[in-house]
């Protein structure tokens, strides 16, 4: 279980929140032309990455806002919580623990007990 | 088959104290090229290139896999297999996939313990009822037996079943006598035997770092073990497949969500079926060795951990104490999480991709177990030919462009 | 066994006796005892029959780690495989023991043993297969299956337990030694501080052995009570006994479970236990250590038992097993025990050591010496040997000389490992430890601190050192510790997995996971046929899978599967700990989240008004809705829905509709928000009408539909479906934050703010009139999908001229407080005109017969506006909503997509059933072609024939036609394919 820091209200139980998937996913303009595919990518394709990943999260039971969050996915690890309006943290700044796109974290990995 | 299993094996060996019996599988080191390379040594994987190897006459396959082979959601999940699936599509994979199973102990002469105890899904109210019924009558069109149970005849079959003083009291059931169980671990150890009796490399501790294209072509997969070349390459690492599809450009719509499973203590005999409940989450069966096996729902956030919330294990046991009153004095042995890849119509992809020689089986989302034989066989199919069996094709990767979807998430919004 | 002459304690009354059962046979022991020391001063010592071979078992140690006493507490409502190591007595208590049959001492099923060759590791893989498949399903599986299993299933038992949440800053877990010290240190810290232990007795192992001679020159039961009385005295710590953690979850979330009932039978009127759920800054783990077993011929039987419980049952509860047990080691562990023995006048029989004397710590090899107790260097127990509890064992020296030794009991130890279980739960990686042969925390991965034995610091006299380090971060003061002990200055350990067997019969067992009679042959079969992953190998032999999980035998198990395959233990690795680090009750797990308080019960705000005219409810979501109101108990449902359909076509009739959700929609671009969720356009609708509206997903599939009401421009209330109504908020939410914050414009629930009542029929407008005689309700100033505000005996209403029955109708949203004033008026007034109230069934019949979809009944979420014929309610003009792009895709734009229809028996006698499906044969050949299924069906009253809409493969194109709808009995009935709307399409009397 989760603890999320809620920009909003604080740290809370992450009972209280509700994942929305990947953040900075920009829909697109009805306005303009685009293909099948390009929807079909827009409505059903998302970024799944093992270690940093950007996404949505929303208080569902608490402020009702939505906000986004840097989590390692490797690990669950929440590395930084920011305000919709706030710019995209860089990726850079965040260790990426997992060292091939399979690889397991060396320390809080679901499947290591042992030290290697 | 090399290999023979039978009673008068095991009682040979049981008087030269058991110190005879030939090796499952040999550990070999990867070859520099392969005709075909399986990424993902579950049951699945396994599965695939045993059909390879024994239906397509393929000889020169590889299944590469990180871990150890039937390590992940194949031995972790509850195993409940059934065929009762609503749409065409869904429902001739399945239940092609529920033949294999009728056999494959035999196919294999390996006993993967297939256990027709059939396989109940209840209904809680009026909405379920209606969903309920019309999938046993599509069930039937498509000859597969699945029949409606009232009450009176679930009581009669699961007799600790608490109908009537809950919450959501148990209105009636789909009832599919030849679903059932199996023993998940020999299934992955079965098919894993007999591939490597016909020649295929089972290599683990072998982890797929890269899917290596050149024009459009699959080249090989880079290895933790190196660069091995290959014609043609399968992706079956469940959670894992779109983390390395992306390592190929592609991208799958696929999220990986940990969903837990849970065995109570052994207990003899008490519940002679599997019985499901999707209002309330949870699944009940009981092992051979006695342990309830019990199912829980997903987590709501994408993780690699193999780990969930423990709200989601109280959310499952609450139900089960409420629909089995007897469960309150049992106590829960261990739980567990795997990695589910899910797909947004809870359908699973058997595909190729605009990489030619490059496929993909996945997104099996919560329930793959049931389809393993299955989806092995049509994935094989599917490698070997360039062409999927008309059993998969609709479970292609072009559905999310078209819009042509397999909606099997079983019943939309409760409305009046 | 010998009663030790002791006085009353704070661990057993001695003075106080109590009577218990042991299968049906009346025994006696003391407040205070456990079951297995109460069997134990019984001199009972064959407590259960094993889980494979039916072998009897005794006890094996004293604590959580047992793997055989396990027993079925009958007065507890048959609670199976409960561990009579923990568990304690109390008067009256009945106990059996488990998987026999008839009875403990002749068991049938001990036939097994005879077997036992055959039932090797995974012999159930092998064969079984055999002569049909059906075999499986019919015979070997339901022999296998009652083979299997420990105790009986229990009996129906509603729990009382509940749950007790913490937010804390430090938890200690484990209130040994090492514990106490850490909560004393934190004393009137700044930290709020839980300490957890287990038992009722806090103190670990200075209660329950005779290591420590004192502490600062305190007697250990002295210092135990002040730092106790201490600890209590703190305003800043908590301690919970009897509370066993469990879990540790991300993030250092810890589940513990209390314990309410120890030493006395549960009640049913009380919480019998807590499931403590723990969120902590840090997690201090102090929960010790385990001794390990070792293996040899028949380290199973009875009598046969670890030497720190042998020590424990001594010091604990004052009762010796045994007066000269023979001890077995390759370890230091026992100097305690044997120095107990001695000081209580009882003496080892022998002292058996793999070690030599040179390696054997002088300590030990003089109090051996001392009391001219017979030592065995450098040799081994090689086989235990008794019918139903140890009578001799096998002594073997290093020139492989066996010679024997009559005893009654036999200690053994293996070396101690760091109890590692919670501390792998939280992801912390563990390495091997070279010196103590066992695997130690090597590195945390949440706020993980492990100190004493739990981290593998197994010296006493470094106790200060190691809390000094580690608790600096806390601030703390530093403590200094005189320890004087009865152990080894160092813990040494030479490797020794197992003896290996003197018998070469193939009967001969060495049991490496006792619960699951695992064998150490079976291990090396495991490897021989390829199960090298450790994983592989627990799942082939079963090994550490039973309910102790290996807790003293998975290390030997390690060691002896590293040794075959001559690879260092940390590159085996071990298997996952799972959680529970001890089963785990439903009950507890369940807390007061099931049957009463399972789900809320939503209830609109008349609902008592229903209760009272014998309404009968159907759950709807979280929503108990009046389904129909059956006149009397005579009345069938079938009558009930017929008589209300008829009453509203032909009078009136009313519907409590509030459960619909109600969501309030404010800003200055409410109507361009509205305009992007909804397919309609509402820009050019004036203020004060209202429009049936959809709203689809972004696949184009109808997600729900509603009615939307315009205040203005800058003020909308929508409906929503009664299950759909928090999805479609949460949708609007988003959509408004993350996709169009620009937009300003607000949403709210108004759902349980307002009741809604349905009102329609022929009679409607007579009815209304004399209920609100100010209104004016005709055509011309109250016209169809209007609606109105006004004030009603100083009741704020709105009145909707709208309808789902196809009648004219209105519907009144009324404040929920004054609802039922309201509701009571318009039967006051409508039963002159024949009124009825009317449920959700008589309700799904009469918009069927209209041709009113449900969301979710007719639709799927497969169905886009098109397919239901709705093209009418999607604003072509506009450039966006949702979903719209999705609605010109190459599979939506298909012209045999499923389409709504209605459908009509060609014989009218025939009825349609909802769910079977619309197919073009009349003959049932599987599998067949389906073109589709019938959503709704219903009897109609008025058409006075069955009916249904279906969706159907190019149905829109099939009007007209006729087909085939199946049956549940796999017949077929001749069909009609029709227009779904069955009754006045021209809408005249809506708009009447």
């Amino acid at each position: 279980m989760l603890l999320i820091q809620c920009p909003f209200c604080g740290t809370r139980d992450q009972s209280e929140f509700t994942n929305g998937g990947e953040a900075h996913v920009k829909r697109p303009d009805g306005s303009k032309e685009i293909s099948d595919h390009e929807w079909g990518e827009y409505v059903f394709v998302r970024a799944n990455p093992k270690g940093i990943f950007y996404e949505r999260w929303v208080h569902l039971h608490g402020c009702r806002k939505w906000f986004n969050c840097v989590r390692d996915t490797s690990t669950d690890e929440i590395l930084e919580v920011y305000k919709l309006t706030d710019p995209r943290p860089d990726i850079n700044k965040f260790n990426k623990i997992v060292e091939t796109p399979s690889g397991e974290p060396n320390v809080g990995s679901g499947n290591f007990t042992v030290k290697k | 088959m090399k290999k023979k299993y039978s009673i008068f094996q095991l009682a040979r060996n049981a008087l030269t104290g058991h110190k005879n019996w030939p090796l499952m599988w040999r550990s070999p080191e990867p070859r520099e090229f392969y005709d075909v390379i399986i990424i993902g040594g579950g049951g699945h994987g396994l599965g695939t290139a045993y059909y390879l190897a024994k239906e397509h006459g393929l000889k020169n396959i590889a299944v590469i896999e990180k871990g150890w082979l039937g390590g992940g959601n194949t031995g972790r999940n509850t195993t409940i297999i059934r065929s009762n699936y609503l749409w065409d599509d869904s429902a001739h994979l399945y239940e092609h996939s529920l033949k294999l199973w009728e056999s494959l102990s035999s196919q294999l002469n390996y006993n993967v313990m297939f256990s027709q105890r059939g396989v109940m899904n209840l209904a809680h109210n009026e909405h379920d009822i209606k969903e309920i019924k019309r999938r046993v009558s599509a069930n039937n069109l498509n000859g597969i037996d699945s029949v409606w149970l009232n009450k009176e005849e679930i009581k009669k079959m699961v007799p600790i079943m608490n109908t009537d003083n809950l919450r959501y009291p148990v209105l009636g059931a789909s009832y599919q006598p030849r679903g059932g169980v199996a023993r998940h671990d020999a299934v992955a150890w079965g098919f894993a035997m007999r591939a490597d009796e016909m020649g295929v490399d089972i290599i683990q501790n072998c982890e797929a770092q890269e899917i290596k294209t050149k024009n459009g072509k699959i080249e090989g997969v880079q290895t933790s073990k190196g660069f091995i070349r290959a014609n043609k390459v399968g992706v079956v690492a469940s959670g894992h497949t779109s983390v390395l599809a992306e390592t190929a450009g592609i991208r799958l719509p696929l999220q990986s969500k940990p969903l837990q499973a849970l065995v109570s203590e052994p207990i003899k005999p008490i519940i002679n079926t599997v019985v499901m409940s999707a209002a309330v989450h949870a699944y009940v069966s009981q092992s051979d060795k006695g342990e309830l096996v019990i199912g829980a729902g997903t987590d709501g956030y994408n993780s690699f951990t193999q780990r969930g919330g423990f709200n989601i294990i109280e959310e499952t046991i609450r139900a089960m104490v409420e629909l089995y009153p007897v469960f309150g004095k049992m106590k829960m042995l261990r739980q567990w999480g795997g990695i589910v890849d899910i797909c947004p119509d809870a359908s699973p992809i058997i595909s190729k991709c605009d990489i030619e020689g490059l496929f993909f089986n996945c997104g099996w989302g919560t329930g793959g177990f049931k389809a393993t034989p299955g989806s092995a066989n049509v994935f094989a199919h599917t490698i070997a030919k360039n062409e999927p069996h008309q059993i998969n094709a609709a479970f292609s990767l072009n559905r999310f462009t078209s819009g042509k979807l397999v909606d099997e998430h079983g019943a939309a919004a409760v409305a009046h | 066994m010998s009663d030790l002459n002791v006085k009353d304690n704070k661990f057993i009354q001695f003075h106080q006796k109590i009577s218990f059962q042991f299968d049906g046979k009346k025994y006696f022991a003391f407040k205070g005892d456990t079951i297995a020391s109460a069997l134990l001063r019984n001199n009972i010592s064959l407590v259960g029959r094993s889980f494979k071979y039916h072998r009897p078992r005794g006890i094996y140690t004293c604590g959580i780690e047992e793997p055989n006493a396990l027993v079925q507490i009958i007065s507890e409502h048959s609670e199976p495989n409960t561990r009579a190591t923990i568990k304690k007595i109390y008067e009256g208590m009945q106990i059996e023991s488990q998987n026999r049959w008839p009875s403990l001492e002749n068991d049938i099923g001990s036939i097994n043993s005879f077997l036992s060759p055959l039932f090797t590791a995974g012999f159930y893989y092998k064969t079984f297969m055999g002569p049909h498949k059906s075999f499986w399903k019919k015979i070997y599986e339901p022999v296998i299956r009652r083979a299997a299993g420990l105790g009986k299933p229990p009996k129906e038992f509603k729990a009382i337990s509940n749950h007790m949440h913490h937010n804390v800053d430090i938890t200690i877990v484990g209130a040994g030694l090492n514990g106490l010290l850490a909560a004393k240190s934190l004393i009137n810290s700044n930290y709020d501080v839980l300490l957890i232990d287990q038992d009722d007795q806090l103190g670990g192992i200075l209660n329950n052995s005779n290591k420590i001679l004192s502490i600062n020159n305190q007697q250990p039961s002295e210092f135990v009570k002040e730092i106790i009385q201490e600890i209590q005295n703190a305003s800043n710590i908590q301690i919970l006994k009897n509370t066993l953690v469990t879990t540790y979850n991300y993030i250092d979330h810890l589940i513990a479970i209390e314990d309410k009932f120890v030493g006395s039978k549960p009640t049913n009127d009380k919480v019998n236990s807590t499931l403590h759920k723990i969120r902590t800054s840090h997690v201090i783990l102090s929960n010790g250590h385990i001794e390990r077993f070792l293996s040899f011929q028949n380290n199973d039987l009875p009598g046969v038992m670890l030497s720190t419980a042998f020590e424990k049952y001594i010091c604990r509860y004052g009762v010796s097993p045994s007066t000269q047990p023979v001890i077995f080691s390759n370890n230091s562990n026992s100097l305690s025990l044997i120095k107990k023995l001695i000081s209580i006048g009882h003496k080892p029989r022998a002292y058996v050591d793999s070690r030599s004397g040179e390696e054997i710590e002088t300590e030990l090899f003089d109090t051996i010496h001392r009391n001219d107790i017979p030592i065995y260097t450098n040799s081994l127990i090689a086989a235990a040997h008794g019918k139903k509890h140890i009578e001799k064992v096998l002594i073997e020296n290093n020139s492989g000389a066996i010679s024997e030794i009559k005893t009654d009991y036999l200690c053994i130890s293996g070396g101690i490992n760091p109890d590692v279980h919670l501390f792998t739960q939280s992801k912390g990686i563990l390495d091997w430890d070279e010196q103590h042969l066992t695997y130690k925390p090597y590195k945390s991965f949440q706020s993980t601190i492990t100190i004493g034995s739990a981290s593998g610091q197994f010296d006493f006299s470094k106790i200060d050192t190691e809390l000094n380090e580690k608790l600096s971060i806390f601030n703390v003061d530093k403590i200094k510790l005189d320890i004087k002990t009865n152990v080894c200055s160092l813990l040494k350990v030479k490797k020794l997995w197992e003896v290996k067997s003197p018998s070469k019969s193939i009967w001969a067992k060495s049991f490496i996971d006792l619960q699951n009679d695992v064998t150490t042959k079976d291990i090396r079969q495991a490897i021989s046929e390829g199960f090298d992953r450790i994983e592989h190998l627990k799942r082939f032999t079963t090994n550490s899978m039973g309910t102790d999980q290996g807790k003293i035998s998975s290390i030997n198990a390690l060691g002896i599967v590293s040794d075959l395959l001559d690879k260092k233990v940390n590159e085996v690795g071990t298997t996952i700990y799972r959680p529970p680090y001890s089963p785990l009750s439903f009950a507890a797990i369940a807390g007061r989240n099931t049957y009463e308080f399972y789900d809320p019960e939503r209830k609109s705000p008349i609902h008592s008004w229903h209760l009272s005219k014998g309404a009968v409810f159907e759950d709807v979501g979280q929503w108990k809705r009046p389904w129909y109101f059956p006149l009397n108990s005579e009345e069938s449902m079938h009558d009930a829905v017929q008589r209300e359909s008829k009453s509203v076509r032909e009078g009136a009739g009313i519907l409590d509709g509030s459960t619909l959700g109600k969501i309030e929609i404010k800003g200055n671009d409410a109507l361009t928000f509205m305009n992007l969720i909804y397919t309609n356009d509402f820009t050019k609708m004036k203020p004060g009408s209202s429009r049936y509206a959809l709203m689809l997903g972004e696949d184009g599939m109808v997600k729900d539909d509603g009615i939307i009401c315009k205040i203005s421009d800058q003020h909308f209330i929508a409906t929503t479906t009664t299950g759909g109504a928090a999805n479609v908020l949460t949708c609007m939410e988003e959509y408004a934050q993350t996709e169009w914050p620009e937009l300003n414009v607000y949403m709210n629930s108004i759902t349980e703010q307002f009741a809604t009542f349905n009102i329609s029929g022929p009679k409607t407008r007579d009815i209304m009139q004399k209920v609100f005689p100010d209104i004016d309700f005709s055509n011309q100033t109250f016209p169809f999908m209007t609606f109105q505000f006004h004030t009603i005996d100083q009741i704020p209403i709105r009145i909707m001229r709208a309808s789902f029955t196809g009648e004219m109708g209105y519907e009144i949203y009324v404040p929920a407080q004054q609802a039922l004033k309201i509701w009571e008026k318009i039967h006051h007034f409508g039963s002159d005109f024949g009124l009825v109230p009317y449920g959700t069934e008589t309700m799904h019949l009469l918009r069927a017969e209209k041709g009113y979809i449900i969301v979710g009944q007719d639709t799927d979420g497969s169905i886009t506006p098109i397919d239901l014929g709705l093209n009418w309610m999607i604003g072509k003009s506009k450039k966006d909503f949702l979903g719209k792009r999705s609605l010109t895709r190459s599979d939506t734009i298909r012209p045999d997509r499923k389409q709504l229809v209605g459908i009509i028996p060609s014989n009218i006698d025939n009825h349609l059933e909802e769910g079977q499906h619309v197919v073009l044969e009349d003959k049932i050949q599987t599998p067949m072609p389906m073109l589709g299924h019938i959503t709704s069906s219903y009897f109609s009253p008025t058409l006075n024939h069955s009916f249904g809409l279906a969706v159907i493969k190019n149905g829109h194109a099939l009007i007209g036609t006729e087909a085939f709808v199946s049956t549940p009995d796999q017949k077929t009935i001749p069909v009609k394919i029709v227009n779904p709307v069955f009754y006045d399409q021209e809408n005249q009397r809506l708009v009447s």
